[in-house]
């Protein structure tokens, strides 16, 4: 027993050494040398050193010196921001609240699950943030949450700061239920029509004008009771002020072309097309209102609405001056976004630059998060990727993926604690409370006697 | 059930048990040269306890044996103050499962002027669904508890709990204190009415909130000048929030994940609610949370354990899940250390003698014995606000008091004695196993088990009827599991274990193969124990057709 116990705390405090070895540079400085750096901003540099001060990129430039800062070198390797996903539902605990048409009183933030492995993942594919969203079951869905993966960190440290609000929106079949049965005995929901979902979602604008004018008097003193607050109509009130980013799901050109007249005619914008795959035929109008789209790069055929794309949508979109993101919508395509944004050059031509924007600076312009992340440029956060090749190259992986300067993801530090891990597992595997009813407690006499060592401190978060 | 037929019944009942309740005699005891624990002072090494009237008259080591009192010898014997479980939901009959494909919720007749669907009323409350007799407790009284706070495992809104001694021939005479707390668990509703998410769970909590803070300021606008304002609605389920919101009535909220506590914890500081987390499972993770903000854990000693046997094909284990297993019994000590207030409860545990162990492994990773006790007793007493009236053994406190042979933690220990409200009750003598026998039964012959079984397995919401006909060679054991609702199949890995038996039997049932563990433990001709799947444990009980 004492012998067991003993192993035991060998592994917990190697694993968190090397967790400490991963995770623990905040607030040391971090040279990257000598990398070939696609800044997504301002072209490809040669050569060149990055500078990362307090989580922020400090310097960028040729034979930078910092004699304090931890060199990692890049000879020829490259260095590209962090990519952003305008579309997962990773670490989220549910993802549709499907019992109405109208659900924006729910958030995907009270349902953060931070030790979800999808994170991790994501990280070793060299993404740095992510947009959370509910689930297309309903015209209006939950609310949305933008992260940054700072995965072993708690809850809070993940929340984008200064990331705009936003909330997602869904049309076609997934809400018209065309895929679900309906139970005999019951009713289908409304609405069961691609009309019915425009209507359900002009009511409740319509409900959420009545309801700020609700407020907007009580607060000009015309009436005495105050209004209730209706966590429902809020968020809408939000998106009528612009104060509140749309995500619209949908397939049909069609359905976005229709959900963008109805915020014309009350006064908002859409701020991203979710999927479009038949987007390229509304460009001029998507580009016009500003919009941006977030789609699939070549992922097609899987239900009736989703037939009719191709893989210049990126292109077409792009060349009428849209923002375009590619997403994953996946926990295993989130693992390969930069392959991708690859594919734009192949179908089209995408210039390779403007291609690396659509899984970086694109995204995080339509999440409003542009002005810290998404390119390499002095002053934005150090959201930053060092690949082994062109992140291009289906040959190229992530060797070390940072956010906020701090390492969450190192290729080898990852190999190397493998072989620790599956002696943890042994380990574990062979104690009381892992085996099956019946073999427990079958130990050595002499184990028997002897008291186990002192409990060790507890450490936060410190066992995964 | 109908609240006005429970009612009609519980009054009927009161009425009918209060005779025997009265005639029920309360006499004094004295128990002498025992060793007593009295958790609020130091340890008595030999002394007396009196009892009169229900309360405890004087302990101590010079207390004078009064001539009425009947003496109870406590030579080797220890005196603890009744052990209190804080989360059950005893006394309270189970809500019969609803039929599937049956009607829901809302063609049912309901009585309730709630506009909440069922699942989502606070005003509900436990006491008055307490079934009378104390014949019921029989089980956990013989363990040593004499003291349980109890609330249905219902909906998202669970209601008002109640602290109940377990004793008492009417439900009246049982409640130490309701209301206690409104209880929360993090689930959805049934029948896929909102809210059918987990976010949205929390969508419908904080709507509630916001409207019951409404609701308290217009009513009190109304209270205060009722002239020239329209008479507001009355709201029973948002008005039973108020408490809460005030300060008043604790909430506990039902989370045993890190994620789930920070949830609670989140929610409770939107809302300056008085927070408690039940369960609490991964509490040392969020220890500093808890202790910041001053949130005391009502911690299950139901530790996670493997229930599967091994299977080849089956998927490995998660790292996460090993590694829980192995640090939820360190989750006590930690506590401790970080000074967050703690009590134990029993959570799902099926066998209460697994309380017991599970507190020794909580001791053997760091937890004192004494802290061990407190968790059990005063500490509980403490959190519910009746540390005056019990929860260690004081003057003038209630006679909650648990006798037992060696030491309340001891794998050996046997309950002799135990007085609830002053009253005594004698457990059976449950025959001693040989020392070893625990431990894998590697010493002493092995138990009988064969013979033919007919058993009762209970999966939640139905009743599944089956034979087991055991042959034993050994600590080996063979057999077939047939039922009318499954075909027969033999049993394998079968074994006898310290007490009782366990095997793996593959069931068709449905059109599915399931893997089905059976843990039984055996005394007599009876057994009890664990059917386990992955979908879930479920109970077993059965008898033995003497041969």
């Amino acid at each position: 027993m004492k012998r067991n116990w003993k192993l035991l705390l060998t592994g917990i405090a190697l694993a968190t050494m090397f967790a400490a070895g991963v995770f623990a540079q905040n607030g040391t400085d971090v040279l990257i040398r000598n990398a070939t750096v696609l800044t997504a901003a301002k072209g490809t540099l040669q050569n060149t050193d990055i500078l990362i001060t307090n989580g922020k990129i400090a310097r960028i430039g040729k034979n930078l010196r910092a004699p304090n800062a931890k060199v990692i070198d890049a000879t020829g390797k490259f260095v590209s921001p962090g990519l952003i996903d305008c579309h997962s539902h990773a670490m989220l605990d549910s993802i549709n609240e499907g019992s109405s048409a109208v659900t924006s009183m729910v958030t995907t933030s009270d349902v953060l699950d931070t030790t979800d492995v999808t994170i991790y993942r994501a990280l070793a594919g060299g993404v740095t943030a992510a947009n959370l969203l509910h689930g297309s079951a309903n015209p209006i869905g939950g609310l949305n949450t933008v992260v940054k993966f700072k995965y072993g960190r708690p809850m809070d440290e993940f929340l984008f700061p200064g990331a705009p609000p936003g909330i997602k929106f869904a049309l076609g079949e997934n809400v018209k239920r065309a895929n679900s049965n309906v139970l005999p005995g019951s009713s289908r929901r409304y609405p069961a029509t691609r009309m019915g979902t425009m209507e359900v979602i002009r009511d409740a604008f319509i409900r959420a004008r009545d309801y700020k004018k609700k407020w907007d008097d009580f607060k000009a003193g015309k009436t005495k009771i105050e209004p209730r607050r209706d966590i429902e109509l809020e968020p809408l009130v939000e998106v009528l002020e612009g104060k509140r980013l749309v995500h619209a799901h949908g397939y049909r050109s069609d359905e976005h072309l229709n959900l963008m007249l109805i915020a014309d005619e009350f006064g908002f914008k859409i701020a991203t097309l979710q999927h479009g795959l038949e987007a390229y035929k509304i460009a001029p109008e998507i580009s016009q209102r500003g919009t941006g789209v977030s789609i699939f790069m070549d992922y097609w055929g899987y239900k009736l609405e989703a037939y009719d794309t191709i893989p210049y949508n990126a292109y077409i979109l792009w060349k009428n001056g849209v923002v375009v993101s590619l997403n994953s919508d996946s926990g295993e395509r989130i693992r390969r976004l930069n392959l991708e944004a690859a594919k734009t050059m192949k179908y089209g031509g995408v210039p390779e630059e403007e291609a690396l924007k659509m899984v970086t600076l694109n995204p995080a312009k339509q999440l409003g998060v542009d002005k810290r992340t998404g390119s390499i440029e002095v002053g934005k956060d150090a959201d930053i990727v060092v690949w082994s090749g062109h992140p291009f190259s289906p040959f190229s992986h992530a060797e070390t993926t940072m956010v906020d300067g701090e390492v969450f993801f190192d290729r080898k530090q990852d190999l190397a604690r493998r072989g620790q891990l599956k002696a943890e597992r042994e380990r574990l595997e062979k104690m009381d409370a892992n085996l099956p009813p019946g073999k427990r407690g079958k130990k050595d006499a002499e184990d028997k006697e002897e008291k186990p060592e002192a409990t060790p401190v507890p450490t936060k978060g410190g066992n995964r | 059930m109908n609240r006005l037929i429970s009612r009609a019944m519980l009054a009927a009942l009161c009425v009918l048990t209060f005779a025997s309740a009265m005639s029920a005699q309360v006499g004094s005891y004295a128990i002498t040269n025992a060793k007593i624990v009295t958790v609020s002072g130091s340890v008595i090494e030999k002394g007396t306890v009196v009892i009169r009237n229900g309360l405890i008259e004087s302990v101590g080591t010079g207390v004078r044996v009064p001539a009425d009192a009947k003496v109870l010898d406590g030579e080797g014997m220890t005196v603890y103050p009744g052990l209190i479980d804080t989360r059950s939901s005893l006394g309270i009959p189970q809500t019969p499962a609803r039929p599937q494909g049956g009607p829901s919720a809302q063609t049912q007749q309901d009585e309730s002027i709630s506009k909440y669907p069922e699942g989502l009323r606070p005003e509900v409350v436990a006491a008055s669904k307490l079934k009378a007799g104390e014949a019921q407790f029989a089980n956990q009284r013989n363990a040593g508890f004499t003291t349980a706070l109890t609330i249905e495992d219902e909906g998202i809104f669970n209601g008002q709990s109640a602290l109940i001694n377990l004793a008492g021939e009417s439900a009246a005479e049982m409640i130490v204190r309701s209301p206690w707390a409104q209880h929360v668990s993090f689930r959805t509703l049934r029948g896929g009415n909102f809210p059918s998410s987990l976010m949205g769970t929390f969508a419908a909590l904080r709507q509630m909130f916001l409207d019951a803070r409404r609701h308290a300021k217009i009513l009190e606008m109304y209270e205060k000048d009722p002239r020239g304002m329209k008479r507001p609605d009355r709201d029973v389920s948002l008005e039973a929030l108020i408490p809460l919101l005030n300060g008043e009535q604790p909430i506990v909220f039902n989370a045993n994940s890190e994620r789930e506590i920070i949830r609670a914890l989140d929610l409770a500081k939107e809302f300056g609610l008085k927070a408690f987390i039940s369960g609490g499972q991964e509490s040392w993770k969020v220890a500093d949370r808890l202790k910041d903000q001053n949130v005391p854990v009502l911690l299950s000693l139901d530790f996670p354990k493997r229930t599967l046997t091994e299977h080849k094909e089956a998927e490995p284990e998660t790292l996460e899940t090993l590694r829980l297993r192995v640090e939820v019994p360190k989750n006590p000590a930690r506590l401790k250390q970080a000074g967050v207030n703690f009590a134990f409860h029993t959570g799902e545990l099926k066998n209460l003698r697994d309380f017991f162990a599970n507190a020794r492994e909580a001791v053997t990773n760091g937890l004192s014995e004494a802290d061990a006790v407190r968790a059990m007793t005063l500490s509980a007493a403490e959190i519910f606000g009746v540390e005056k009236q019990t929860g260690s053994i004081e003057a003038g406190k209630i006679a909650n008091l648990v006798v037992v042979k060696g030491d309340l933690l001891d794998e050996k220990a046997a309950v002799t004695h135990v007085f609830v409200d002053g009253k005594e009750f004698e457990p059976p003598k449950r025959p001693e196993r040989p020392a070893g026998t625990a431990a894998g039964n590697t010493t002493g012959a092995p138990a009988n088990v064969a013979g033919t079984w007919n058993l009762t397995i209970e999966p939640p919401g139905q009743t599944v009827g089956a034979t087991l006909v055991l042959t034993q060679q050994g600590n080996v054991v063979t057999g077939t599991l047939s039922s009318p609702v499954f075909p027969s199949a033999p049993i394998r890995d079968g074994r006898v274990t310290a007490n009782g038996f366990s095997f793996l039997v593959t069931v068709s049932f449905g059109g599915m193969d399931i893997d089905v563990t059976f843990d039984g433990r055996v005394t007599g001709n009876e057994v009890e124990g664990t059917a386990d799947t992955v979908q879930g444990p479920a109970a077993f009980r059965g008898t033995r057709t003497p041969r």
